[in-house]
């Protein structure tokens, strides 16, 4: 899973469509399913909705004591000394570690350096407190322009500021210049925002003797477990990892990570199991972000809308060694481009792959220059962006969508740049398109099947709140003929079947053709102990409706419970794995917004939004429709509210919390419409991270539109608004 | 105080007020916490000063009916209280300050943040949690709701919103969408359910909400 801590957002242009294989016949999914597409409830909803839903930060476990990290307060320094020995003495205190050595260098505000256990939260809080670490402070840089700037102070001592990253270069610049009939030339950025994750990072740990079991709040229990192995050098085999349920994740939590080793650390330390939870600040400062995102852009058109070349120098930083990159230019075509970019280092937390890594970036920088280019050759920003997009395949139906959206919108509505209605609220539409990758492989599973006909399936994935569970139990319902009821799906630990950690939108298209394969060979495994019960051969049995029967004839059968019986005391056990043919990856996607903005506060609301999106076979209709409105209220959060502040003086984050970092609430919400386009000829494809990658662009394009000013750079907070139209008065946004 | 979620719409004594809102006149509710405390003061001198802790002291908490003996630092919040101490980890905690609503719980018939809210403060009151709203294993109207429409997602917001939906249906059982919005603002959710959150909140109100 290489992008998930690069940050590097596949596909800086989209691929041609990937061949996808024709599965073995015998696996190929349902031509009339009863259950897949359908809207099945969640099923593990009423243990979210009572409390009985057990998260990593609900796990009590007897005898339990406390975890607390101390970080550093600075954003760069040099550690001079740690003294424990306070903090060893203090009430109810069991272990103690220091994390960092003195002489070492931390490089961020929150860089953890030691560590307390305690038999209460409370006395663990105290005790932190109390580990007294001496600093020698050194200059930092906390913003690209301070770290950029000629005498920069360096974000680490033997270290530089900046790294080359990638340099592309296709066709001839010049050439698609001089063809040109108009150039945009402009600077686009987007800012960093962190995960916010509901349940913070984190463990429990507990040993017994040199076995160690941690449930862990991550996207990747087979991962993590590897990772613990590794960095606490003990055999893999000793290590499970549990988990059952997790408040978000949204690509920060692929590892055990600090805090994770620490708890492990010290429940060896104090002999007896620890919760080590992040508090919300720590979560803000030390569990990743979505990296800035800056482009310095020229680019040419001709008088007939044709696009000819694109000319962009980025950068953006990704925190402390950490790099930034992002797809440039997003989507469409320019035969004629450049594109050299730099990664800069703060002195700040590192970025991880956040929710389409690099995407939601790339598409702004885009779209907002595709609305100034269409604004110049006078044609409507739906037509421009069709006569620009890659020719129609089944991963790229933006040409369709456009249209289609364009139609449902009611897009002929939209007044040119500029809405001329008086009075102080102006309203406006905006349109942006998307791609994604996705795909999945390596799943593999087990099925077994007991003489009392309960089925049991486990698959080592987990279930980030995308719905994992329910498309287990879903997958293997349908295969097997039985409802959802009579099928227990068990996953989120490591003594399950290896499944890949859930990044990329890649779990659905690992997890459904494994539970598929696997479920159809326990029904041969079945089939051949029960046909000849039923006087037949086992390729003429088939299972449905609750049913085990001969093929065409539902009257010479047994009730599932039935022919389970005759297994007697030799259930079916089987393994499978993914397999080709019932997954592919590929999926693009189209948003238009519909926008109000009061010109004399810059107060944007969002009226209305609507999502055309493809997604291969839909499993679940539910939880299917639920991402894509969570991707679309995460990247109104990215376009409206949400900033990681940081004061450049003090290097510190000045909102690491939830009132100063502004998430959207129930009265933020606009109208939501989607479309879902079901593609079952194409298997599974993941549905999670591209339906949050253009939003946000949709509705800076429909600020625009209301309001005749340009903001390129996010947030589309009051005062850049108000700056935007000061400006756009002074006659400066063209 | 700052504990207290009173944001629901049918005290007609109360402005209603939305997170955004509260958020913009912070400053005027730290004057008026500042103001509490000073009566509070006033009222102390005239009873004489009741100092407890800073060891651990008893407290009794009646939590869904039941009551829950335990014996904490007076600084321990509600919250940390239950889950820590007596296994009630329905209600969880995000923020720990009061402007995430995950916590949040119903006392005396009133929502509050738990997080924000000392155990010792709510002894002798009746406190309700995500875990005492199911009757004898069956769902709740605004559970069932939630569930039927897939109003959540990795549900680590669920409780906060169930408790906050149940105590706004409780009180004002057919709210308008406006009141919905109110009610539910003091909540956040990062996977982005509300859309659905409001559709089940309307569907409980259909249904109604029975108080067990
Ligand atoms: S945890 Fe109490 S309001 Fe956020
Ligand atoms: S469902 Fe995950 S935060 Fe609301």
């Amino acid at each position: 899973m290489s992008e998930q801590n690069t940050g590097r957002g596949r596909g800086a242009a989209p691929q041609p469509p990937p061949p996808i294989p024709t599965p073995d016949p015998k696996y190929a999914w349902p031509a009339k399913p009863a259950l897949l597409g359908t809207a099945v409830k969640r099923i593990d909803g009423p243990d979210k909705v009572t409390g009985r839903a057990r998260y990593t930060y609900d796990i009590n476990r007897p005898g339990m004591i406390y975890g607390r990290m101390v970080r550093s307060p600075y954003p760069h320094a040099k550690i001079v000394s740690i003294d424990l020995a306070a903090a060893e003495k203090a009430p109810g205190v069991r272990a103690v570690l220091a994390w960092k050595e003195p002489g070492a260098e931390v490089v961020y505000q929150g860089d953890p350096v030691a560590a307390v256990a305690a038999d209460t939260e409370e006395r663990a809080r105290d005790a932190a407190q109390m580990v007294r670490v001496r600093y020698e402070p050194l200059p930092h840089v906390s913003t690209e322009a301070q770290a950029l700037a000629a005498d920069a102070p360096k974000w680490h001592s033997t270290q530089e500021n900046t790294r080359a990253g990638v340099r592309q270069e296709t066709g001839d610049l010049e050439a698609g210049f001089k063809e040109a009939a108009h150039v945009v030339e402009a600077t686009y950025s987007t800012h960093v925002i962190t995960h916010v994750c509901l349940e913070t990072h984190g463990a429990v740990c507990e040993w017994d003797g040199d076995q160690l079991t941690a449930w862990v709040t991550t996207q990747g229990v087979h991962q993590c477990a590897q990772q613990f192995a590794q960095s606490l050098g003990i055999p893999q085999s000793n290590v499970r990892v549990i988990t059952q349920y997790m408040g978000g994740g949204f690509g920060s939590k692929f590892a055990p990570d600090v805090q994770g080793l620490i708890c492990a650390r010290l429940a060896k330390l104090a002999n007896a199991p620890v919760k080590l939870m992040l508090d919300r600040k720590e979560e803000h400062l030390d569990t990743g972000n979505r990296p800035s995102a800056f482009a310095q852009i020229r680019a040419g058109v001709t008088n007939d809308g044709k696009l000819t070349a694109f000319d962009g120098r980025s950068w953006g930083t990704g925190g402390a060694g950490a790099n930034a990159n992002f797809p440039l230019p997003y989507l469409y075509q320019f035969p004629n481009r450049r594109r050299v970019h730099t990664d800069v280092y703060i002195n700040a937390g590192q970025q991880r792959a956040m929710r389409a890594p690099g995407h939601p970036q790339g598409c702004f920088l885009t779209e907002i220059l595709m609305d100034e280019l269409a604004d110049r050759v006078k044609i409507d920003p739906v037509e421009f962006r069709i006569k620009n997009a890659p020719p129609k395949a089944p991963n790229q139906m933006w040409v369709e969508y456009f249209q289609q959206g364009a139609r449902q919108f009611g897009w002929e509505k939209r007044h040119p740049t500029g809405d001329p209605a008086p009075g102080p609220i102006k309203a406006g539409m905006g349109v942006s398109a998307h791609l994604w990758g996705g795909g999945g492989r390596g799943t593999q599973a087990h099925v077994d099947i007991s003489s009392d006909g309960a089925v049991v399936v486990r698959c080592g994935t987990q279930d980030l709140g995308t719905g994992t569970r329910t498309l287990v139990t879903i997958v293997a319902a349908e295969t097997l003929g039985l409802p959802t009821s009579a099928v227990k799906a068990e996953i989120g630990d490591t003594n399950y079947p290896f499944s890949p950690g859930s990044g990329g939108s890649t779990t659905a298209a690992s997890v459904s053709p494994a539970i598929r394969i696997t479920s159809i060979k326990a029904l041969d495994a079945l089939f051949a102990r029960v046909a000849p019960v039923l006087g037949t051969a086992p390729e003429n049995v088939v299972a449905e409706g609750g049913r085990i029967h001969v093929k065409g004839d539902p009257t010479k059968g047994l009730a599932w419970k039935d022919a389970c019986k005759h297994l007697g005391t030799e259930p079916i056990s089987v393994d499978g794995q993914w397999g080709e043919g019932l997954s592919s990856s590929g999926t693009s996607g189209v948003q238009f917004a519909e926008v109000t903005v009061d010109i004399e506060t810059g107060v944007v609301r969002i009226k209305r939004i609507l999502a055309m999106q493809d997604c291969g076979l839909i499993v679940d209709k539910l939880t299917a429709e639920s991402q894509v409105y969570g991707g679309i209220i995460a990247a109104i959060n990215f376009a409206l509210f949400e900033d990681r502040l940081l004061d450049r003086v003090t290097g510190q984050m000045v909102n690491p919390n939830m009132e100063w970092y502004l998430l959207a609430g129930m009265s933020d919400i606009p109208t939501i419409d989607i479309v879902l386009n079901n593609m079952p000829e194409r298997g599974v494809i993941g549905i999670g991270e591209p339906p949050t990658v253009s939003t946000a662009s949709a509705i800076a394009n429909a600020v625009r539109n209301a309001t005749g000013a340009t903001i390129r750079s996010l947030p589309l907070h009051p005062h850049k608004v108000l700056a935007a139209l000061e400006q756009q008065k002074a006659g400066g946004t063209q | 105080m700052s504990s207290s979620k009173d944001n629901l719409p049918d005290k007609p004594d109360r402005v209603s007020v939305s997170r955004r809102d509260f958020l913009k006149t912070a400053g005027v509710g730290s004057l008026a916490t500042a103001v509490t405390a000073a009566g509070a003061a006033e009222a102390e001198a005239q009873a004489g000063p009741r100092v407890v802790g800073p060891g651990d002291v008893p407290v009794a908490l009646t939590v869904n009916g039941k009551r829950v003996d335990l014996r904490i630092e007076p600084r321990v919040t509600l919250l940390d209280a239950l889950r820590n101490r007596a296994d009630l980890t329905g209600n969880k905690r995000v923020c720990d300050r009061g402007s995430c609503g995950a916590c949040t719980m119903i006392v005396d018939g009133r929502t509050v943040y738990a997080c924000s809210t000392l155990a010792i403060d709510v002894q002798g009151k009746q406190i309700r949690t995500v875990e005492g709203l199911a009757s004898s294993g069956s769902l709740n109207a605004v559970q069932q709701a939630f569930c039927d429409v897939d109003a959540l997602m990795c549900g680590f917001c669920t409780p906060g919103f169930i408790v906050a939906a149940t105590a706004l249906l409780e009180r004002t059982p057919n709210p308008t969408s406006e009141q919905i919005r109110r009610g539910l603002d003091g909540n956040i959710c990062r996977c982005g359910t509300f859309v659905r959150i409001m559709e089940a909140t309307v569907a409980a109100a259909a249904k109604g909400v029975r108080r067990v």
